[in-house]
C-alpha cells in the first residue's frame, strides 16, 4: 500500500519558531523532534552539519525551501518527516534565507517514494512553498502537507 | 553513444536524487524511451561506465568536474521537469 503523508509526518514534529542563531543551530532545532520521537540518533544531526561541510548545501531543493536529510547508516531509525518554519529564514547559502525546513529520515534510498513524490508536486509550485512559509499556526502547516493531494 | 543508463546523484542519494530519479522516468517515457533504466545513489557512485548519463543539481557541479558535458546535465532547478525535459531532449536526440 502507497505511504501517506500521514503515515510520515506526525503533528508534533511540525513546529513554528521565530529564528536561529545560525544554519548549524537550524539542524539542531529541525532534527530534535525526530530525536525526540525514536525516529533518528542524535548523531544524526551531526550527520547532516557534516555533509553540508563536505558537500555544501545540496538539499536547499528550490529557494526557501530545505530537505535536511542524512544517510541511513548516519543515524536514521524509522522513516518520518519533521516540518520547522523559522519565520526569519536561515542561510545555508549567504544571501538566501530558507524559511521552510523539511526534515527526512530515512531507512533505505527508496521506501519513502511515495512521499517524496508528494513534497516534489508540492514544492514544483513556489506559491505552495509561500502558503507554509506564512501559515499562522503549526496546526495550519500540518494541513497544508497532510491535505495536499497526492498525484 | 546510446543512452542505456541515467543515474541521478546527490549528496546522500535518497532525497533530491529520488526526486530527480522519478521525474526522470516520467520524462524519458514522455520522449518515448521507456527503456531506459533509470536509478539514484550518491555523488560517490559517479565514475566512467556507472551509467552513460550522470544527472545532478546544480551544487554539485563541481563534483562532476571530470565527466564530460555529453555524460552529464547539471540541473539549475531540481524539481522542474521543463528544464529536465530540454536537457533530456537534448542528449537523446
Amino acid at each position: 500500500m502507497a505511504l501517506t503523508m500521514s503515515d510520515m509526518l506526525k503533528r508534533e514534529n511540525v513546529q513554528i519558531v521565530d529564528s536561529c542563531k545560525d544554519w548549524e543551530d537550524s539542524v539542531h532545532v529541525a532534527v530534535q523532534p525526530l530525536v525526540d520521537g525514536g525516529y533518528v540518533k542524535p548523531e544524526y544531526i551531526d550527520g547532516i552539519i557534516q555533509n553540508a561541510k563536505e558537500l555544501g548545501p545540496y538539499f536547499v531543493l528550490v529557494p526557501d525551501l530545505a530537505l535536511l536529510h542524512a544517510r541511513p547508516e548516519q543515524g536514521a531509525i524509522k522513516k518520518q518527516l519533521a516540518v520547522t518554519v523559522v519565520r526569519k529564514g536561515v542561510e545555508f547559502k549567504k544571501g538566501e534565507p530558507c524559511r521552510v525546513l523539511v526534515t527526512l529520515a530515512a531507512e533505505d534510498s527508496d521506501s519513502h517514494i511515495d512521499v517524496m513524490r508528494i513534497l516534489a508536486s508540492m514544492f514544483a509550485d513556489p506559491a505552495n512553498i509561500e502558503k507554509v512559509a506564512t501559515a499562522e499556526t503549526a496546526d495550519d502547516v500540518y494541513s497544508l502537507f497532510v491535505n495536499f493531494p497526492a498525484a | 553513444m546510446a543512452i542505456h543508463k541515467i543515474l541521478c546523484c546527490c549528496g546522500s542519494g535518497l532525497g533530491s536524487s529520488l526526486i530527480v530519479h522519478m521525474n526522470t522516468e516520467e520524462v524519458v517515457k514522455k520522449l518515448g524511451h521507456p527503456e531506459i533504466e533509470v536509478d539514484h545513489s550518491t555523488i560517490s557512485d559517479i565514475h566512467e561506465g556507472a551509467a552513460d548519463l550522470f544527472v545532478v543539481g546544480g551544487d554539485l557541479a563541481d563534483f562532476v568536474n571530470n565527466v564530460p558535458d555529453d555524460k552529464k546535465i547539471v540541473l539549475k532547478n531540481i524539481l522542474d521537469k521543463n528544464e529536465l525535459e530540454e536537457k533530456l531532449k537534448a542528449h537523446l536526440g
